[in-house]
């Protein structure tokens, strides 16, 4: 009779905490349509880690390198681990949380995230944190992360702050409860179409060009992580118009990378070495490139790594040969899509 | 089975219990928290000419040819009072929906962020001595003028003094004892 009771109690335990796991499970953001960037960092955990070259960074990686370009011209295995307005904490974390699977032989870290020395917006840190599986680095990226309204608990069961969303779900709320379709390409935001950069304004005067010491710290653990690792570390400041690169933070930067024998590269002053025309690879008015600038930029950048670092031509490898011909497929197709989506051809 | 229907209504109820007291909502997609916008008391009086109507003023603003122009205030007004701008830039919110909109004019230059259909305003910069603060204070003035008239309740960042007011900062950038940079910012997008 007890040992009855017992196996009752237990049965609805079970049963109510799977009822609440699928009830978060449907309440989720999917961003599968409309803003995908908040699945980007969730992806890269069902590939095969063997990378030679893992970008971490905001959107100006994810939005300007093709990882396409760099294995179809050099044959390196590249991915990016970016994601909106990620702080460069999160980048740390990042860069942590793939090193449990991977040791890739370059890093590139994207330096426009230094701007930002404490949290910023709950809705991109959510972007960032919540496709990240659980470990100790997620946690502690939590902790860097949240802002004074923000609470640990509401990461740990994302039910609690989604409840509210049970009036807006749609099918794809369904459809993709248990799986979601791919929406980047080794972490590759693509955009075919064109919004020309014109008028852009004056950069608005600060107050402290100077950087952060919380960024610095952060930087200065990323390039600790590397050297333990033997892992080169690469700074890039990508080539968006906006927002601003001011000229104090490039001297900071630059100041940074010779102390530490890093390499730096600002492509914002090699833009007609890239061939990057801004009239027509870009399309948001200069703040990320699109495909065609994508493209130029990662044909560019691909040879700065095959000549300076020690990444390998890998096209001879049969099934690694074989895994991008499929990704290069998925690829031309989404590609011809947009095409037709934006009218472009 | 009473049992459990039992305990997944309280747990559903606990759950459903922050409802109402929720600031920040996110709902659908995770949206920016501009959606817990809190229009301050305003302190100035915003019935001038052109001014944004159906928005209160908060804060310290900025009057232009009788046209009162506040941070978190409606733009669209703005613009239909003050006219079309020396120059227009949009570009997209990163992952969000909605454009950031910078217009400059002659001497100043508004900038605005969406929420919902509306664009609010986020940044209002003086750029030239050609105009000034409704308290007088403009690009070519001293330190000693400024906290004069705004007072020493300040906080400095860098070069830039900054007085917080009703929710809303003022930032009076000087270099060498010289107001360079005028600048009312909203704080709503600060988290």
């Amino acid at each position: 009779m007890k040992g009855k009771k017992i196996c009752r109690t237990i049965a609805t335990v079970v049963i109510v905490v799977c009822s609440l796991a699928l009830l978060q499970r449907m309440l989720t953001p999917k961003y599968v349509d409309g803003i995908i960037e908040g699945a980007l960092i969730a992806e890269y955990y069902g590939e095969e880690k063997d990378h030679d070259v893992i970008f971490i960074g905001d959107c100006e990686v994810y939005e300007n390198f093709s990882p396409a370009v760099l294995w179809e011209e050099y044959g390196i295995n590249s991915y990016i681990r970016g994601s909106a307005q990620q702080l460069i904490w999160q980048s740390y974390y990042l860069l942590e949380d793939t090193l449990r699977y991977e040791t890739p032989k370059v890093v590139v870290f994207n330096v426009l995230a230094m701007q930002y020395d404490e949290p910023q917006k709950e809705a991109y840190n959510r972007m960032t944190l919540e496709g990240m599986e659980w470990s100790m680095f997620k946690v502690k990226s939590i902790f860097a992360s949240m802002t004074s309204k923000e609470k640990f608990e509401d990461y740990l069961f994302p039910i609690l702050r989604y409840h509210s969303r049970w009036s807006e779900l749609s099918a794809g709320d369904f459809e993709n409860m248990f799986a979601a379709p791919k929406v980047s390409h080794n972490g590759y935001y693509m955009r075919v179409d064109v919004k020309a950069a014109e008028n852009i304004p004056e950069p608005r005067p600060l107050g402290d060009y100077q950087f952060g010491k919380n960024s610095y710290c952060y930087l200065d653990k990323m390039v600790e992580l590397c050297e333990e690792k033997e892992i080169q570390l690469i700074l890039i400041k990508a080539p968006s118009l906006y927002p601003h690169w001011y000229d104090q933070w490039e001297v900071q930067m630059e100041e940074y990378a010779k102390a530490h024998g890093l390499l730096y590269l600002n492509f914002l002053e090699c833009l007609d070495e890239i061939g990057l025309d801004f009239q027509t690879d870009t399309y948001d008015a200069g703040l990320h490139l699109n495909l065609s600038g994508a493209e130029k930029m990662s044909a560019y950048f691909g040879r700065i790594l095959t000549e300076e670092t020690a990444v390998e031509d890998r096209r001879n490898e049969a099934e690694l040969e074989r895994r991008w011909q499929e990704k290069l497929a998925a690829y031309e197709e989404e590609k011809q899509q947009q095409y037709v989506q934006y009218g472009i051809k | 089975m009473k049992r459990f229907i039992s305990i997944l209504l309280a747990t559903g109820m606990i759950l459903m219990a922050g409802c109402g007291n929720s600031e920040n909502t996110i709902s659908g997609e995770v949206k920016d928290n501009q959606g817990s916008t809190v229009q301050g008391t305003g302190s100035n009086a915003g019935g001038q000419t052109g001014s944004s109507q159906g928005t209160q003023s908060k804060g310290y603003v900025f009057i232009y040819n009788g046209v009162t122009v506040s941070v978190d205030g409606n733009m669209a007004p703005v613009l239909e009072a003050l006219g079309e701008p020396v120059n227009y830039y949009e570009a997209a919110s990163c992952a969000f929906e909605g454009l950031d909109k910078v217009y400059t004019y002659g001497s100043f230059v508004i900038e605005t962020y969406p929420q919902g259909d509306k664009d609010l305003i986020s940044v209002i910069r003086l750029t030239d001595d050609a105009v000034s603060t409704p308290e007088n204070i403009y690009i070519g003035c001293t330190r000693d003028d400024v906290t004069r008239v705004y007072g020493t309740e300040y906080t400095e960042q860098g070069s830039m003094l900054v007085y917080t007011k009703d929710g809303m900062k003022l930032s009076v950038m000087i270099e060498n004892d010289v107001v360079t940079s005028i600048q009312y910012f909203s704080t709503v997008l600060d988290e």
